[in-house]
């Protein structure tokens, strides 16, 4: 019988790891915190709609350890770029990891990052020196096996002036056993430096997703980021882009394509810590089936950050009559001289549309397929890796045939 | 006679429980024009869209017979691939779909054993663009967002010209069309015409008929064809409008503008 997510377990998997002793007490640590925490309230804002309060975590096994990091060229290797698993870093570059290990997204910050926490089984370290701009985009695939669990963990740091694009797939076979990721994502983009993070989720049936993703701008530095789910029974996704430095930006883009019984809720923040920060958010997503999504986003402004340019949309396309969106903007704004736009739709497929395209011999599937794909233009438009678009509207026109959900091609 | 593209019998049509076409009987020859004329809200368009099978336009008796098959069991696609295809009065606006992909999406439905790739359908529709007189940069465009009312039309045109049906049924192509534009879409009507195509013209105006010359006019009343001529019939109805011609056939004029103040109002 493999464990499940008890103290065993994590102390098991310390050892198997060889651990360092202050990751081992971190783990631990983080273990006591899971215990103590109660579920998040879904009376707040930020767990609305997901009601996790009775979600029984004894469900599943704990996870096995993962090795493998993602690729990188020996030209970045020899400009001193650093892709390593976490336990490697523990050994090769403690100062560095130390000070970017959970910095960005605390343990205690609610009962899934501490579970996080507690049984870390998959992680990646990058750093990218100052000045280097690594061309290649670096990607991992994360695995999981029906009935387990994984607690995949990214820490990204981009030191001054450097560049990086980051894609992390989290993507299985549809599994018939109920399986848990809980997945953390640290992203510091220093001054002038300029991060592009991507995030697929297609990870199969059965599945629930649990991630938080946060991003730190210092001056003058760029972030862009997209979050896709597409896979899961039920995937939640935090995605929080904080402005510290002046001068930065954030470009958040969501793609989401729900069907059958899927369930995304997706949680955002655009926090304006410094002047003359700008944050641009486009989110969408369609609906299919019995299908929901709840996206609720807030754009925060603090004191002090004057000439704040927040843009925020979100747009969802309903494809049946028994698929359900809701869109919650929010806005807390604390400076006075601020630019701030928020809008979100929920609409249906028009019948309309469909008729006009029929009545020219288009079948009624490839008629929705082109008004999908007509919806989600602007946002594959913007997707800046080749592969990542291409592989993406492969996966649309799946989802629009009801076939079973195509993994973006690596 | 020529042989029988469109036989239409006793229609009886049906929108959001209202009965607008009242036994409707009209055939259309291969190689035929005809013009159908009528006052507004007498249900040209209705005749037009059941014939292209748009939901919510019920028949409730009566048949339509396409080289003869009924066609009411038939999805608008369907119909469209059997070659059945309307100029729409109000042509739809579909964001994020570009004129090209969607024109060629269509083209290559209808067309299974003529795929074009996007370079070769790229240039068959260049050829098309040329010779209606369309700006490129339309077809680059979103599905009639943001196009001009005649460019709307314009579009319609150039749709047909590409799918090259065998009944082309054209609601009021010509209105709103400046005086270029009418001879252009009239050019490319006539192009379209030959001995195996049935066109239908719905149009208020007889301006269009000097330059597409019909083989019947038709007028709509009362649900029905009430009356069929030649093209003086159209000259006679320019000249007099249909009061005269409703007081013959026993209509109330007030039943006629009934209809149309409901139509304005709607
Ligand atoms: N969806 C609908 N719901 C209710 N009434 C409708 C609907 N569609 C059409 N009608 C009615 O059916 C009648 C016929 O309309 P139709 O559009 O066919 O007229 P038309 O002859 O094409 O008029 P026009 O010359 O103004 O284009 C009108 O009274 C119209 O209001
Ligand atoms: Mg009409």
């Amino acid at each position: 019988m493999p464990d499940k997510l008890n103290r065993e377990a994590a102390e098991r998997l310390s050892r198997a790891l060889h651990e360092p002793s202050w990751l081992v007490e971190r783990r631990m640590a983080a273990f006591d915190v899971f215990e103590k925490l109660e579920p998040p309230d879904p009376k707040g804002e930020e767990w609305r709609y997901t009601d996790v309060r009775r979600f029984d975590f004894d469900r599943f096994d704990a996870p096995v350890p993962t090795e493998g990091v993602p690729e990188l060229s020996p030209e970045a290797a020899a400009r001193g770029v650093i892709v390593t698993d976490l336990w490697s870093a523990a050994r090769d570059h403690p100062e560095l990891l130390e000070e970017h290990f959970f910095t960005e997204v605390p343990i205690q910050e609610h009962k899934f990052t501490a579970l996080h926490g507690a049984f870390l089984s998959d992680g990646v370290l990058v750093y990218v020196p100052r000045g280097v701009e690594v061309e290649m985009p670096l990607s991992i695939a994360r695995r999981m096996a029906g009935g387990g669990s994984v607690f995949p963990h990214t820490t990204v740091v981009v030191d001054e002036q450097a560049s990086l694009t980051f894609v992390d797939r989290f993507g299985s076979e549809d599994l018939s056993e109920p399986s848990l990721c809980a997945s953390v994502v640290e992203v510091e983009a220093r001054r002038g430096a300029t991060v592009n993070y991507i995030s697929l989720q297609q990870w199969g049936r059965s599945v629930h997703h649990f991630q938080t993703q946060r991003f730190t701008g210092h001056r003058d530095s760029t972030v862009r980021s997209l979050a896709v789910n597409l896979g899961s029974a039920f995937a939640r996704t935090q995605v929080e882009s904080v402005l510290k430095g002046e001068g930065s930006f954030s470009e958040m883009l969501g793609l989401y394509f729900a069907d059958s019984e899927q369930h995304f809720a997706q949680r955002t923040l655009q926090s304006h810590n410094a002047a003359h920060t700008t944050s641009d958010l486009l989110y969408k997503g369609a609906l299919k089936e019995r299908s929901r999504s709840e996206y609720s986003g807030l754009i925060k402004v603090l004191r002090g950050a004057q000439g704040t340019d927040a843009y925020q949309a979100n747009r969802n396309l309903l494809l049946s009559e028994d698929s359900m969106a809701r869109s919650i903007p929010q806005l807390e704004i604390e400076a006075n001289e601020v630019r701030c736009t928020h809008g979100a739709t929920v609409s249906p497929v028009e019948e309309e549309h469909l008729f006009y395209l029929m009545s020219r011999g288009i079948d009624r599937v490839t008629a929705q397929k082109l008004v999908v794909f007509g919806f989600f233009g602007d946002v594959l438009d913007r997707i800046r890796v080749a592969e990542v678009r291409e592989g993406l509207a492969n996966a649309i026109a799946a989802k629009v045939e009801g076939g079973q959900s195509l993994e973006v091609a690596a | 006679m020529s042989e029988t593209l469109l036989q239409i019998e006793d229609l009886h049509v049906e929108v959001e429980g209202r009965e607008i076409l009242t036994g409707l009987d009209l055939i259309i020859g291969k190689g035929e024009i005809h013009a159908i004329m009528g006052p507004n809200g007498s249900g040209k368009s209705t005749l037009a869209y059941v014939l292209t099978g748009r939901p919510g336009y019920e028949v409730t008796a009566g048949k339509m017979l396409y080289k003869g098959e009924d066609i009411s069991p038939l999805a608008p696609d369907e119909r469209a691939k059997a070659g059945i295809f309307l100029a729409f009065q109000y042509p739809t606006e579909v964001p994020g779909v570009s004129v090209v992909n969607f024109l060629r999406t269509a083209y290559n439905a209808i067309h299974p054993e003529d795929q074009k790739a996007a370079m070769a359908f790229r240039l068959f529709l260049q050829e098309k663009i040329d010779l209606l007189e369309i700006p490129t940069e339309l077809v680059d465009r979103y599905v009639n967002q943001g196009f001009s009312g005649g460019e709307k039309k314009r579009n319609e045109i150039l749709q047909m010209a590409v799918l090259s049906p065998e009944l082309a049924i054209m609601d009021e192509t010509d209105s709103g069309l400046d005086i270029d534009a009418l001879k252009h879409v009239s050019g490319g009507v006539n192009k379209l015409a030959g001995p195996e195509v049935g066109i239908v013209l719905i149009t208020h105006y007889q301006r269009l008929l000097n330059y597409i010359h019909p083989d019947v006019v038709h007028v709509l009343m009362g649900g029905r064809i009430a009356r069929s001529g030649g093209f003086e019939l159209a000259e006679q109805l320019e000249a007099e409008g249909y009061e005269g011609l409703a007081k013959e056939l026993g209509l109330s004029v007030q039943d006629i503008e009934e209809v149309a103040r409901e139509e304005g109002a709607s």
